[in-house]
Parts: structure tokens; C-alpha cells; sequence
């Protein structure tokens, strides 16, 4: 059983990093709004986050897959249709002279991904104990 | 005395909505799009009043939202205090507004600029400069490559240089400029005062470019004079035996980047090619059998990210980029023109460029000409202040955005007009009137830091008859070209054609809703003044930007940067163009009017080939051409006197009219010449005359004008009013989306 502790502990700790870096993406787009930041500062900050956000969640989708974490992959599914949808649309990283024009959407998803990793990051806990 | 405060005149700023709902809600029931259309730097024209120009002793502002003084704001406090027409805080009025202490007489308000007049400009004191202002730099990148040479562009582009050297902004004598000149390899050339001759570097390496000599490359106009006329001379037969047909467009701009990046300033980019060379090169994407589909709109969308980026590192350190592209085969516009569009320039475009072309080589050297002379501003910022409870939503126009209310312009172009969208967030029942100002900081030509201020206000209602009654077609028709450019830009050409459509339906079934009773359901009616809507929004759709037919992408990317860029008066008759018959002439005709620099224009006719006769001459003037009709059985006398040879003799094409000899072409010429003059100086475009024959081919050029006719398969003007009658109708059913969903198919299939 270590195993799978192990992996949860893992996804406990991924999740937790997850949700931080959204509620840096929140911050910072809230900056930008107080005009504490300028567009291109903001997405070259926030672009390199991205990639990495989408790469270690669907590593830990994938990982739960293999490990036949059934409920649990199934959780993480639609998030990573939702990813690899926007990457396809070429529309996953945040375009300076745009992001007046899509800062609202990218508030939200960004919210609800930030309440969607916190329930995850609960989750895992859950299941651990 | 009593003064007259009024807004600023439609060119510099006119509104959609003249007067303004109470609240969103009243807002949203008249579904008129809330802009603001405006050109604060724009051309000032011979025949009208220059901006007045004041440094009084503190340019004063509100303390809490920083708003200029304005015409429009209330003293209080018997006068010694102001109410802040945006914030509505009390400021203290400093005393030189009451009090002269030179005269020692109390002075009267009505005779200060900055109280009276809504366009303003303000010099910059102490604190609103850093470091030294931006001296003129105009850094030309040339292509020299096989096309470049053979259509005579370079030695055109060369003379022209060198007769307007004298015109070139060069106050203290500060003014810089550089040349790069590129093929499959780069051309710098060092100019040192010191030189007897210029000397050419060639750089070869394309991936890590090395610039020899920096300092150099960039030099002195007044200094290095000699020089750079002798470098003039020999330019435009310096590359005469190249066979190189390679361009690289990228390396040379981010050489001209390193070069001046530390100063700023302007990259004039002259292109005859594809970027087919070196790192981030285009290809010949071009693909007709994607026009008409879906993915046409992936044509029309830069290629390279690059070019972006590029641009908004220009516009971070304040480098403007203007680009003229002279190809006759596909050079990927779509992608070039994002260079202007983010830094605040402009894009000019001479497709099949041939200087051995009288007519080709005077618009080129006429507009290169006034380019370089004209009056532009450095390094400016724009910020938009509007009354608390009015917000700005959304901006359109060649510049960067750096929040949501402030522009970034590295050169603030008169020929550019910018748009804003407004969104009313909060009940303004306490307002009488709303207030949007707007200031431009930046570097006037002479080197003194300046804000130019333009206050519009407009009064507030409760009265949804009064918001319809007060709104303006014609500024609805320029601020949805715009919101449809920038649709067109990210989403796809259909959704911008769904929105033009779309915006005048809304409009005109919302009338209809709060206006008409059910007798009257199948009738179209609109009130009065919005009866330009319909024939404005068809005339758009039918626009080469947005029309559905095979249309080269170059040739849609350059009308969208025109529609997106240009003034609202341009705008207009690039959508809806002018129409003149010139068989029939007034007694006056074509004489100028005295006192003025204009002449008397013929009347205006509707574009409809009804309207014309099988004898008429007319002129039809595009904001880009001047087309001549001539048709069939048009009056040999007439065709005489103004071509000096019979209709069979003339040839259709671009020409010149000879020298007038008599009365009637006398007159005709003073309308041409107007119109080019007039044109030169509200949009740097100087048109060439166009000869359109009845029985010709190039016929179906000059019906494509013609928006109130059938064209292919887009409706003929009674068709698309009654298609809107059917739209409106159904308009009340938009609220259940299955309904109105098999409507809107219907209605794609149509179009």
C-alpha cells in the first residue's frame, strides 16, 4: 500500500502547487487591472507558468490513469480535455496586446481552476487518511 | 463677451450616442453600441483654425483623478473654486484665473484658451519630462532586392528623400537618420560627417548580426549632409545588377531595433518581396481555395508571432514602424501590417508598383514626401478619462494597449483615428451630462514636451426617443468597421459580418419594439436621423474588407488596416464612396470657393447604377482612387475637352489628365485637384486618376462600388431592406435561442 500513499502524498503536494500558482495568476491579474503591472511584464511572468501548470497536471492525471485510480482520473479528465482544447486553439498563452480584451475569461478560468485544485488538493488528503 | 464652449468638431472626436441613457438597462433596450470615435492629433486642413497652444504658469488639475482643466467644468465658491467634471471633487483656482498681476485687472475667463476652447494644447512644465525630449530619427530600411530595383522603387524612393531632406522636422538642428538597406544580406552604411563618401558595410550573417561602426549609422542630418546627398545619389544605382531575390525583412529590422533602441524614433520599412530569408521568414501562404471558407480568416491573421513581439518591443522603446510595400504578388500584409499597427504607424500599399508609371511614381513620391515632412508627435502616452460611472471597455486602433484606459504610442500619427467603447456602470440620473477627456503627452516637433487635451461632453437622458434621435449613423457605421476589423483580426471574417448585420437588426428591432404599434408590425421603420443605418451597414458588409467573393488576402489585410486606421471622414467614403456626375455641371461649379482652398463639389449621387445615364461621365472617389466613368454614349464634346482625344483613343487605367485648355476641364481638374489635396493632407494618400471605360473589363471594378446594386451574391439594396424587414420581425424572438438560432443559418446561407 505504500505505493499508493505515495502517490497521493505526491498529488497532495502537486495540487498544493498548483493552487498557488493560480493564486499568483490571480494576483497578478489583479495588478494588472490597478495598473501595478504592465501587459508584456505580465505575460512574459505568467506565460512561463503555463506549460509547466498543463504538463504536471496531465502527468498526474496520467499517473492516476495508470494506477487505476478510477474516480480520480475521471476528476481530473474534463480539466485536461479543457487544457489540451486551448492548447490545440493555440490560445494557452496570454497575448500582451489581447489581454485587455480576455482578461475577464482568463480571471474566471483561472478561478474556478483555483477551486478546482483545492478540492483536489482535499481530496487526496481524504483518501490518505 | 460670451464665449461659445462646444464640443470638439466631428473630425476630432464624435460619439455614437449624442446623448446618453440614463442607465445600463436604457442603454441596453436602445442596443446602440456606446463609442467614441476620435482623432486628437488629427491634420489640421488649410481652411481651418490651429489648436491653440498655452503654458500658463501651472497646468492645473484635479487633485483626485488628475483631470485637465477643461471649458466645461462649474466654478463654485464665487468663482474662486472648480468642480471637476469627471470626479466631481472641489479644486482651489489658482489666482492667475481671477487675477492678472501684471495688468492688475481681474480677467476675464471667457478670453483664456484652456477655459473656451475644447482642444487645447498644454505646455509640458518641469515635471512632466524625463530626461531629454526625443530629437526626429527616421531609420530607413530599404529592400534592394531584384523586384526593388526593376520596379524603379529604391531610385524613386531615393530622389524623393533627398528633395525633401529640407522638409524634415529638424529643430535645433537635432534630427537623425539612418539607412539599411538588405537583400539576402545586410547594407549599412556609415555616414560620418567626416567621410567624403559614404561607406558600405555588408554583414552576411544573418543569425547573430553584428552592426560595424554603431555610431555611425545613425547620424546627424545637418551634420552629415554632404554625405548623406551623396549616399542619395548613388542609391538608386548602387544594387542596379543584383539578382538576388531574397529579402530579409526580419534581420534588418531587429538590426535598425539594436541601432536606434536607445533613442527611438521611426523604422520607415520599403518592402518589394516576401520575407523569404534568414530567421523568422514568411512563406507564400496564400491559398485560394480557402476564400469564401471558414479558415479564409486564417489568411488574414499574422503567421509569425514574431512580428508581434517584435513590434512591441519597438513600441516599449518608443520606435514607431511605418511600412510601404510596393509587391505586385502576395507579401503576406497580414502579417507585416501588425508592425504598424501595435507602435502607432501606418501602412501604405502600391500593389504592381512600376515607377517607369508616371502616375505610380508621383503617388509614391508625393505620399513619401509629405510622410516624412509632416507634423507627428514623439514618444506620447494617451489617457482616456470619462465621468465616474462611465467606463471605457474596450479600445481600437494602431497602438499598444498598457491599461485599460492608457495607449502607448511611440509616434502619435495624425493620419490615425482610435475608438473606444464605453459601458455605463451605474445609474447616471444625477448627471446632467457625461464627460470623456482625453491627453496625449508626447514630444512636439520642436522638441518641447506638450499635452494635447480634448474634452467632449454629452448630456445625460431618461428619454429612450431622445437616445435614438441623438445617435449618429455615421459614427455607429465608423466604430463598427473598427469593432469588425478587430473581430475579423482574432475570430473569423463571418462573425464580423454577423456583427456589422447584427448591430444594425438590434438597432432597428429595438426601435421597433419601444416604438410601434402592432398595426405597423411588418413595416421597417427607423427614426429619421438613424435612416443612414441600413444603406451604411450594407455598403460595409459589401466593403472589400468583409464582402464574400475571391478576394487576394493581401487586398482584404491592406482594407482592413485602412477601415481600422483611418479618420472617420475617410472612413466613410472608403465604405460608402462618393459619387459624382461630372457631364452636368452647375454654373459654379468646379470654381473655387472664394476665400477658401475649396472648390464647389457636384452633388452627391446614391451608388446605384440606376442613377447613372447611358451618357454620363462620373467620378467616383473611394478615399483611395479617383475613378472616371466614362460610358458608352457619353457626350464627345465632354470627352474631348477633357482627354483631348476621342473615347475610342483613351485608354482605361491609371492616368493623367492633360493640361486643361478649356472651361470644362478647367473645373473638372479643380475637383480632382481638391480631392488629392484634401486627401494628402487628412490621410497621407495622394489618389491617382483611374479611367474606367463602359465596354472595359476593368468595368467590374468601378460596379463594385456600386453597394445599392446586386454584386455576385451579396443583395441588391431593396433586397437587404427587405431581408432586415424579415430580421426584425423576427427580432422579438430572438429571446428563444432555437428560433432565432434557425434564423441566423438561414441567414448565413443568404449571404
Amino acid at each position: 500500500m505504500g505505493g499508493e500513499a505515495l502517490l497521493f502524498l505526491f498529488a497532495a503536494i502537486l495540487s498544493a502547487l498548483l493552487l498557488f500558482i493560480m493564486v499568483y495568476f490571480i494576483i497578478m491579474f489583479s495588478d494588472l487591472e490597478c495598473d501595478y503591472i504592465n501587459p508584456i511584464d505580465l505575460c512574459s511572468k505568467l506565460n512561463q507558468f503555463v506549460l509547466p501548470n498543463y504538463i504536471a497536471h496531465t502527468v498526474l492525471t496520467v499517473l492516476f490513469l495508470l494506477t487505476g485510480k478510477w474516480l480520480s482520473f475521471l476528476f481530473n479528465l474534463p480539466l485536461v480535455i479543457y487544457n489540451v482544447k486551448r492548447y490545440m486553439d493555440n490560445k494557452h498563452m496570454y497575448d500582451a496586446t489581447e489581454i485587455f480584451r480576455t482578461l475577464s475569461y482568463d480571471k474566471k478560468e483561472s478561478f474556478i481552476k483555483l477551486i478546482f485544485f483545492f478540492i483536489s488538493f482535499f481530496l487526496c488528503k481524504l483518501i490518505f487518511y | 463677451m460670451q464665449s461659445e464652449k462646444k464640443n470638439p468638431s466631428n473630425q476630432y472626436c464624435c460619439s455614437t450616442l449624442n446623448a446618453v441613457p440614463q442607465n445600463n438597462a436604457l442603454l441596453q433596450k436602445s442596443k446602440i453600441p456606446f463609442g467614441l470615435v476620435f482623432a486628437p492629433y488629427k491634420n489640421i486642413g488649410p481652411d481651418e483654425p490651429e489648436v491653440p497652444v498655452v503654458s500658463p504658469e501651472v497646468i492645473v488639475r484635479c487633485k483626485i483623478c488628475r483631470a485637465y482643466i477643461n471649458p466645461f467644468v462649474t466654478f463654485v465658491d464665487q468663482g474662486t473654486r472648480w468642480k471637476c467634471n469627471i470626479c466631481h471633487v472641489v479644486n482651489d483656482l489658482p489666482a492667475f484665473y481671477s487675477w492678472d498681476s501684471k495688468t492688475r485687472q481681474a480677467v476675464d475667463r471667457n478670453t483664456i484658451p484652456e477655459l473656451n476652447s475644447s482642444v487645447i494644447e498644454f505646455v509640458a512644465t518641469q515635471e512632466y519630462t524625463r530626461g531629454p525630449p526625443q530629437p526626429v530619427v527616421i531609420m530607413f530600411v530599404m529592400d534592394v532586392s531584384f523586384q526593388s530595383i526593376q520596379s524603379g522603387m529604391v531610385a524613386t524612393a531615393a530622389r524623393t528623400i533627398l528633395s525633401t531632406l529640407d522638409s524634415i522636422p529638424n529643430y535645433d538642428n537635432r534630427t537623425k537618420i539612418g539607412f539599411i538597406t538588405y537583400d539576402s544580406t545586410l547594407h549599412f552604411y556609415n555616414l560620418n560627417s567626416n567621410l567624403n563618401e559614404p561607406q558600405m558595410l555588408v554583414v552576411s550573417d544573418l543569425e547573430d548580426i553584428f552592426i560595424p561602426a554603431p555610431d555611425d549609422l545613425l547620424v546627424n542630418l545637418s551634420e552629415s549632409r554632404s554625405v548623406i546627398e551623396s549616399f542619395l545619389n548613388k542609391l538608386g544605382n548602387m544594387h542596379k545588377s543584383t539578382q538576388n531575390v531574397n529579402s530579409a525583412l526580419p534581420a534588418a529590422l531587429t538590426a535598425a531595433n539594436k541601432i536606434i533602441g536607445q533613442i527611438g524614433g521611426k523604422i520607415a520599412i520599403f518592402q518589394s518581396n516576401i520575407p523569404n530569408c534568414g530567421k523568422n521568414a514568411l512563406k507564400k501562404r496564400e491559398d485560394p481555395s480557402l476564400y469564401n471558407t471558414s479558415k479564409e480568416s486564417t489568411l488574414l491573421q499574422p503567421a509569425d508571432n514574431w512580428y508581434k513581439e517584435f513590434a512591441l518591443d519597438c513600441s516599449r522603446k518608443q520606435i514607431c514602424i511605418d511600412t510601404f510595400i510596393f509587391s505586385g504578388q502576395y507579401t503576406d500584409i497580414a502579417t507585416l501590417s501588425t508592425l504598424p499597427r501595435f507602435t502607432g504607424g501606418s501602412i501604405y500599399f502600391y500593389p504592381g508598383f512600376d515607377a517607369s508609371r508616371a502616375e505610380d511614381a508621383n503617388k509614391f513620391s508625393s505620399e513619401l514626401s509629405r510622410f516624412l515632412s509632416k507634423k507627428i508627435g514623439l514618444e506620447a502616452v494617451l489617457r482616456i478619462r470619462s465621468t465616474r460611472g462611465v467606463s471605457v471597455k474596450a479600445c481600437y486602433g494602431n497602438f499598444f494597449l498598457m491599461a485599460s484606459d492608457l495607449v502607448q504610442l511611440p509616434n502619435v500619427n495624425p493620419d490615425n483615428c482610435y475608438a473606444l467603447e464605453a459601458s455605463i456602470d451605474k445609474d447616471l440620473t444625477s448627471e446632467p451630462y457625461i464627460c470623456f477627456q482625453g491627453a496625449i503627452l508626447h514630444t512636439s516637433n520642436n522638441g518641447e514636451r506638450r499635452i494635447r487635451v480634448f474634452t467632449n461632453i454629452i448630456p445625460v437622458t431618461n428619454n429612450l426617443t431622445e437616445v435614438f434621435a441623438n445617435a449618429d449613423p455615421r459614427a455607429i457605421a465608423a466604430f463598427t468597421a473598427k469593432k469588425a476589423v478587430e473581430r475579423t483580426i482574432t475570430d473569423k471574417l463571418e462573425d464580423a459580418r454577423n456583427l456589422i448585420i447584427n448591430t444594425c437588426i438590434d438597432i432597428m428591432g429595438a426601435y421597433k419594439q419601444a416604438f410601434t404599434s402592432s398595426g405597423q408590425a411588418s413595416q421597417l421603420l427607423i427614426i429619421e436621423n438613424l435612416a443612414l443605418l441600413p444603406v451604411l451597414t450594407q455598403a460595409l458588409l459589401k466593403n472589400i474588407a468583409f464582402r464574400r467573393g475571391n478576394i487576394p488576402s493581401d487586398i482584404r489585410s491592406f482594407a482592413l488596416s485602412v477601415l481600422y486606421g483611418s479618420p472617420i471622414e475617410n472612413a466613410l467614403s472608403y465604405i460608402y464612396s462618393k459619387l459624382y456626375a461630372i457631364h452636368i455641371l452647375d454654373a459654379n461649379t468646379g470654381l473655387p470657393i472664394p476665400n477658401t482652398s475649396q472648390v464647389y463639389m457636384p452633388p452627391r449621387i446614391n451608388l446605384s447604377m440606376q442613377r447613372m445615364t447611358q451618357d454620363g461621365i462620373y467620378l467616383l472617389d473611394n478615399s483611395q482612387h479617383i475613378i472616371i466613368w466614362l460610358s458608352r454614349g457619353s457626350n464627345p464634346e465632354l470627352v474631348n475637352a477633357l482627354f483631348q482625344k476621342p473615347y475610342e483613343a483613351i485608354a482605361s487605367g491609371k492616368t493623367t489628365l492633360p493640361t486643361p485648355n478649356n472651361d470644362y476641364a478647367t473645373r473638372i481638374n479643380n475637383i480632382i485637384e481638391f480631392i488629392r489635396k484634401d486627401r494628402l493632407i487628412s490621410y497621407n494618400n495622394s489618389p491617382y486618376v483611374y479611367i474606367v471605360k463602359e465596354d472595359d473589363n476593368t468595368r467590374g471594378w468601378f460596379i463594385s462600388h456600386m453597394v445599392e446594386d446586386k454584386l455576385d451574391s451579396e443583395l441588391s439594396y431593396p433586397q437587404f431592406l427587405s431581408h432586415l424587414r424579415e430580421q426584425v420581425i423576427l427580432y422579438k424572438l430572438r429571446d428563444f435561442p432555437s428560433i432565432h438560432h434557425k434564423y441566423s443559418n438561414n441567414y448565413q446561407r443568404r449571404y
